[in-house]
């Protein structure tokens, strides 16, 4: 063992004999506050999950009826062709006619 | 580490996840001596005792739904408290490096007596030696601090300072050993400039 290390553990040994004599109990309304700040964390934080919780579910739904519209509705629009497409323009049609052919 | 025999912990840790305020307190007040002691240890430099302690609690009950049981509660506790300290101390400033100078008569003698005397300190010098312990730690890193701390000062076994830090063994070893060395030169700048 080297001199700085020996010096070091001599140190170390008289330090462990100096006792900390301050008090350890909890100081007055300590432990009220820190109930009170904790349990007000967890309700903000169940509040939190709640609609957390909610906004995926309205997601999910929404998905849901997403797809289910377009199941429903993709029957015509299979049978659909261009040319029913095309037909279905009374402005463009109009404007043809005014066209004078 | 706190008396849990004379309390009823798993009780009030089941009221505490049912919002019992009272058992929020109960268990403040059952764990404050072994939180205050770990942070009046590694206490940062400009950070209030009780300002630390609180941010200590306030973890341990928003982390309650983690705690398993798989350790004891106070052990499950005085991690928290003791990451919390590390937190703190790696987030300040590092101390400026310090001189003989800086030493109060009592810490220079101290100094002093350590290094060229074979005897070993008297027990009235105790509370200078503490004092110089804490200078000559306050110059290391943190974690480097936290371990030199842990080993020499508070006696901990490597497996005990494993499971408080959440080092693997190796490199709690490997941290003593650069922080010894550390130390080491620290000693011997100091003793360099006091020759100067």
């Amino acid at each position: 063992m080297n001199q700085e290390d020996l010096a070091w553990q001599k140190l170390v040994v008289a330090a462990r004999q100096a006792h900390d004599e301050r008090d350890e109990t909890a100081p007055y309304g300590f432990s009220t506050r820190v109930a009170a700040l904790a349990l007000a964390m967890q309700s903000q934080a169940s509040i939190a999950s709640i609609l957390d919780r909610f906004s995926w579910r309205a997601l999910g739904i929404a998905s849901v009826l997403a797809i289910g519209s377009v199941g429903v509705s993709y029957g015509s629009w299979s049978t659909s062709t261009e040319e029913d497409l095309l037909s279905d323009e009374p402005v463009v049609s109009a404007l043809f006619d005014a066209s004078g052919e | 580490m706190p008396d849990d025999e004379l309390f009823d912990l798993a009780g009030c840790l089941d009221r505490v996840r049912r919002r019992d305020q009272a058992a929020a307190r109960e268990l403040v007040d059952h764990l404050y001596p072994m939180v205050i002691r770990i942070v009046r240890a590694r206490l940062p430099r400009r950070v209030q005792e009780e300002d630390l302690a609180q941010e200590i609690f306030l973890k341990m009950f928003s982390r309650m739904e983690q705690y398993q049981g798989a350790v004891p509660f106070s052990h499950w506790v005085s991690r928290i408290a003791v990451t919390t300290c590390i937190d703190h101390l790696r987030a300040q400033q590092r101390r400026p490096e310090f001189r003989m100078a800086d030493l109060s008569e009592n810490e220079a003698n101290m100094l002093d007596t350590v290094m060229t005397s074979e005897n070993a300190v008297a027990p009235d010098e105790a509370l200078a030696a503490h004092e110089l312990v804490h200078k000559l730690l306050g110059q290391l890193k943190p974690d480097d601090r936290l371990v030199i701390q842990l080993l020499d000062l508070e006696q901990k076994t490597i497996a005990e300072i494993s499971a408080l830090t959440g080092w693997n063994t190796s490199l709690v070893k490997v941290r003593a050993f650069r922080a010894r060395r550390k130390l080491q030169k620290h000693f011997q700048d100091l003793k360099r400039k006091e020759h100067s």
